[in-house]
């Protein structure tokens, strides 16, 4: 707290919290949030995955040599729980393919490949040259749109949580709370974006929370920084003083520590509660969103835009002008080295991680997009960087020296979780908490044996669903089983009582004949009776017949 | 580069800490060799050679990377601690038989670094002082009070041969100036107190006191290592804090009570191996207890233990012990002491 550099009692927030562990790991922000922000055009062509948020894929609502302009709807998710996808640039729809992009899932995406008419290779991205050439929703006046207008304008921009979970901001939003949090803390070394558009656009970032606030009923929003970013601090601090909002604004000015930015970690530090394991910011009368997501809300209201691109820190050893970039979702990662990096290094030494070096995901295949999750491009060569780790390192044994505990910010014993891992003891694994695990990577950066820990509890938390979901398969095939077994023995049983019945009937029947003599002959004579009246029956039907 | 994330690392590795700790140990082994002589290096050159013969030994049975494993340097400090923890000529057989059951039998055997429940060094040490009680606890008077103090050449006569050029064996060099036989200071009144002497009677004796200065310098440069390794955050304080104020405090409460019967808290703290097995043994990550509460009720058990051991066992120091019986007790600490789970409170209270 001591390094915080302005303080002023009226803006800032003014519990001092703490959480347990975290790390302080070199940042090496200052490669990339030196130069302003700046605009990457969009290549030749733009490969968009039509599943870009947490939820279920939409509905892709154009087709194969469609003629579509920047901002057109590309995927509908209206009546599904992801959120939409519009075209980055305006061109032709090729194909529409399943695409193996090299995700963690490994699996293909359907993706979406457009021909941008305005590429960047052509040099007259103008796009005032008359035609319409961009598809924008009609502008609101946020100060007097009620709130589900406003609501309804995030679900249309399909706007996700940009900080990296991609959760589709909509659902967030549809309930009323009382405070936002715009978490700008961006704690993972590399990464400059927030940092950056704090510096550069913190009027529009204000305005979007204060839209964000007003489609909440907010009463208060605090932005949450950590004290490294003295310039973002200072331009949010100007803003805040001299904005006129009808929300009331302050900041937090968090101790510089990583996983800080962690939902869990923030709340406690601003509130010096712990979030309960089960319950999500909203049980607290809270929401936290990124400062990325709420400036994405303000340009889908004040500029009508829907989010088709997003700033992307490119960054490290190998990029020869290394920034914050607007980047088109479906850029991919070969363009962008093409674009930005020292053409004359060995691709074998070069390796690509998108998002930050603690919770990033290495980029084993250059034809990778930017997606709405990407915040950032580290781009190194690891040759001679002590604090990487490469292929070749192999792990030692775990020495149980716990100082993985020392820093696990969910207060597990990470190095139990990795002993019950390897031996594969998945209940164990859980009563030790392993779903608590937020994979923050701190316990495997401070591992003196390296091992890849997080890496463990990955494959642990995979065995542990693939074996619940085997459970819930054979649970529902019993079920099935035992259904059908009892359905055949109620047939049985039903089959039975009815034969039982109708033999009791026939019985009783012939038992009333022969039991009772008096009954018999009434029968007898009954039955005569009857006969009797037919034949009667059909002569007087027969006689008119006769006359005729 | 790693397959998932992180890719970033940054710590002391596992050989640059047990390094450190072997780094850590040279001003208590300077002390010791300064008191006690030749046979403090020479018995360390032994230790280290077969342990770490030893445990190459082993991965080649195993069939593991030899180079890679033993530059873990944890054979190394294993050999360090055995050599400092043995008196200064033991023959050289009985310190082989000590270091290759603690790599061998104590280390390995569990599965190598890590697996071991128990500390092999005070395995190693244990085996020893039960197998060979005579030699183990024949310890040479400090330089300064003994009679003969035992030269390079003798040292390493008694080391390989028993005895010297001229025939003398070990009982000859333990004698100091008034012609009779010192023991450490801690077996020394031990046994006066079985002989109903009093503390101040037995204190009176000032070769005693010199050979106690003696061994409080030797402790005293092992505490110095220790703050270095805390300093150095290899290693926490849980566990030296634990067991020292345990030390102090079950000590002062024998102590006040009967006063002339037991030994003085200090004394507890600055003899025997008191430092080296606080700072360097009972802090042994893998045999130790790793959760923050676990730590605290380890340390504070093998500090009550040693005192009660040495107060009123049959062996004069307990440190070996009583880190090895807490050992046995460190998974048990670790399953009820896990700290509460980010999130959890609230239920934990509800549950209690």
């Amino acid at each position: 707290m001591n390094k915080s550099p302005i303080r002023f009692d009226n803006t800032t927030w003014p519990v001092p919290g703490k959480f347990h562990g975290g790390i302080k790991p070199e940042e090496y922000k200052s490669i990339s949030n030196q130069t302003e922000i700046q605009k990457l055009n969009p290549p030749e062509s733009l490969l968009i995955p039509i599943r870009q948020s947490i939820g279920n894929p939409g509905k892709i609502v154009v087709k194969v040599g469609d003629e579509i302009i920047q901002g057109q709807l590309l995927v509908d998710n209206t009546d599904t729980s992801g959120a939409n996808v519009h075209a980055p640039a305006s061109g032709i729809v090729k194909q529409i393919s399943s695409v193996k992009l090299g995700h963690l899932s490994g699996l293909p995406e359907t993706s979406i490949l457009i021909h941008c008419n305005n590429h960047s290779e052509q040099k007259n991205g103008d796009s005032s040259s008359g035609t319409v050439t961009e598809f924008r929703f009609e502008l609101l006046d946020w100060l007097s749109a009620p709130p589900e207008v406003l609501l309804a304008r995030v679900q249309q921009a399909g706007i996700v949580g940009l900080g990296g979970a991609t959760f589709p901001t909509h659902i967030k939003l549809s309930k009323k709370l009382d405070q936002l949090i715009v978490n700008a803390m961006e704690c993972e070394p590399y990464i400059t974006c927030d940092d950056r558009m704090l510096r550069e656009l913190a009027a529009q970032v204000v305005a979007g929370a204060q839209i964000t606030a007003k489609t909440l009923n907010a009463e208060l929003i605090i932005f949450a920084i950590e004290d490294n970013k003295s310039e973002a601090i200072a331009s949010l601090q100007k803003e805040i003083l001299t904005n006129n909002a009808p929300t009331k604004m302050q900041i937090y000015v968090a101790p510089t520590k990583y996983p800080s930015g962690g939902e869990k970690q923030l709340i406690e530090l601003i509130h010096n509660i712990q979030l309960p394991h089960n319950k999500l910011p909203a049980s607290q009368g809270m929401v936290i969103q990124n400062v990325a997501t709420v400036h994405a809300i303000f340009k889908a209201v004040q500029q009508g835009k829907p989010l088709t691109s997003r700033l992307v820190t490119v960054t490290g050893n190998q990029v020869s002008r290394p920034g914050n970039y607007w980047i088109p979702f479906g850029t991919s990662v070969e363009f962008i080295i093409k674009k930005l990096c020292i053409n004359n290094t060995d691709e074998n030494s070069r390796s690509v991680i998108m998002g930050g070096p603690l919770m990033g995901q290495k980029v084993s295949n250059l034809k990778m997009v930017i997606t709405k999750k990407s915040n950032c491009l580290i781009i190194n060569d690891n040759k001679n960087e002590k604090n990487w780790l490469t292929e070749s390192t192999s792990h030692q044994q775990c020495i149980r020296c716990s100082e993985c505990e020392k820093v696990c910010p969910a207060q597990l014993l990470p190095q139990q979780l990795y002993w019950f891992s390897q031996s594969e003891q998945w209940d164990k694994l859980q009563a030790q908490g392993l779903k608590d695990c937020i994979e923050c990577g701190a316990c495997a950066y401070v591992c003196p044996s390296k091992i890849p820990l997080v890496h463990y509890y990955r494959f642990a938390k995979s065995s542990i669903q693939q074996k619940q979901l085997n459970q819930n398969k054979s649970d529902k095939a019993k079920s099935r089983f035992e259904f059908r077994e009892m359905r055949i023995a109620r047939q049985k049983q039903e089959r039975k009582m009815k034969h039982q019945k109708a033999a009791e009937n026939r019985k009783m029947a012939s038992k009333d004949l022969s039991d009772d003599p008096a009954g018999k002959q009434n029968a007898i004579n009954e039955a005569l009776a009857r006969v009797k009246q037919k034949k009667n029956h059909l002569s007087n039907q027969n006689a008119p017949g006769k006359e005729e | 580069m790693a397959l998932s994330s992180p890719f970033f690392h940054q710590s002391l590795s596992t050989q640059q800490i047990m390094l450190i700790t072997c780094l850590a140990l040279i001003p208590g082994a300077l002390a010791q060799s300064y008191f006690f002589g030749y046979g403090v290096l020479i018995n360390l050159c032994l230790c280290i050679t077969y342990a770490i013969s030893a445990e190459a030994l082993v991965l080649l049975l195993r069939k593991r990377k030899i180079k890679q494993v033993v530059s873990d340097n944890s054979a190394l400090l294993t050999g360090v601690l055995l050599g400092l923890a043995l008196p200064q000529t033991l023959p050289f057989w009985m310190s082989f038989i000590g270091v290759w059951f603690a790599i061998i039998i104590a280390k390995q055997l569990y599965g190598g670094l890590g697996l071991n429940p128990f500390n092999p060094a005070m395995t190693g040490y244990i085996l020893l002082l039960i197998s060979f009680p005579v030699e183990m606890t024949a310890w040479l008077p400090a330089r300064t009070i003994a009679s003969h103090f035992p030269d390079f050449t003798e040292t390493l006569q008694l080391i390989f041969f028993e005895k010297t050029a001229e025939g003398m064996t070990i009982e000859y060099f333990r004698l100091i100036t008034d012609g009779f036989t010192m023991a450490t200071p801690l077996d020394y009144i031990k046994t006066e107190f079985t002989q109903s002497k009093m503390r101040s009677e037995i204190l009176s004796n000032q070769y005693l006191t010199d050979n106690i200065y003696a061994w409080t310098v030797i402790n005293s440069c092992y505490l110095l290592g220790g703050i270095f390794l805390l300093l150095r955050k290899i290693i926490r304080p849980h566990i030296p804090l634990s067991v020292l104020s345990s030390l102090f405090i079950t000590s002062f409460i024998l102590y006040q009570f009967d006063s002339e019967a037991t030994n003085a808290p200090l004394f507890h703290l600055f003899s025997g191996a008191t430092m080296l097995g606080v700072w360097f043994i009972a802090t042994d990550p893998v045999t130790a207890a790793t959760t923050p509460r676990g730590r605290i009720i380890y340390g504070l058990c093998i500090g009550f233990l040693v005192i009660i051991i040495r107060t009123y066992g049959g062996y004069p120091d307990a440190i070996a012990f009583s880190i090895l019986l807490l050992n046995l007790a460190a998974p048990t600490l670790d399953h009820y002491t896990r700290p509460v789970i980010y999130g959890h409170q609230k239920e934990e209270q509800a549950n209690e």
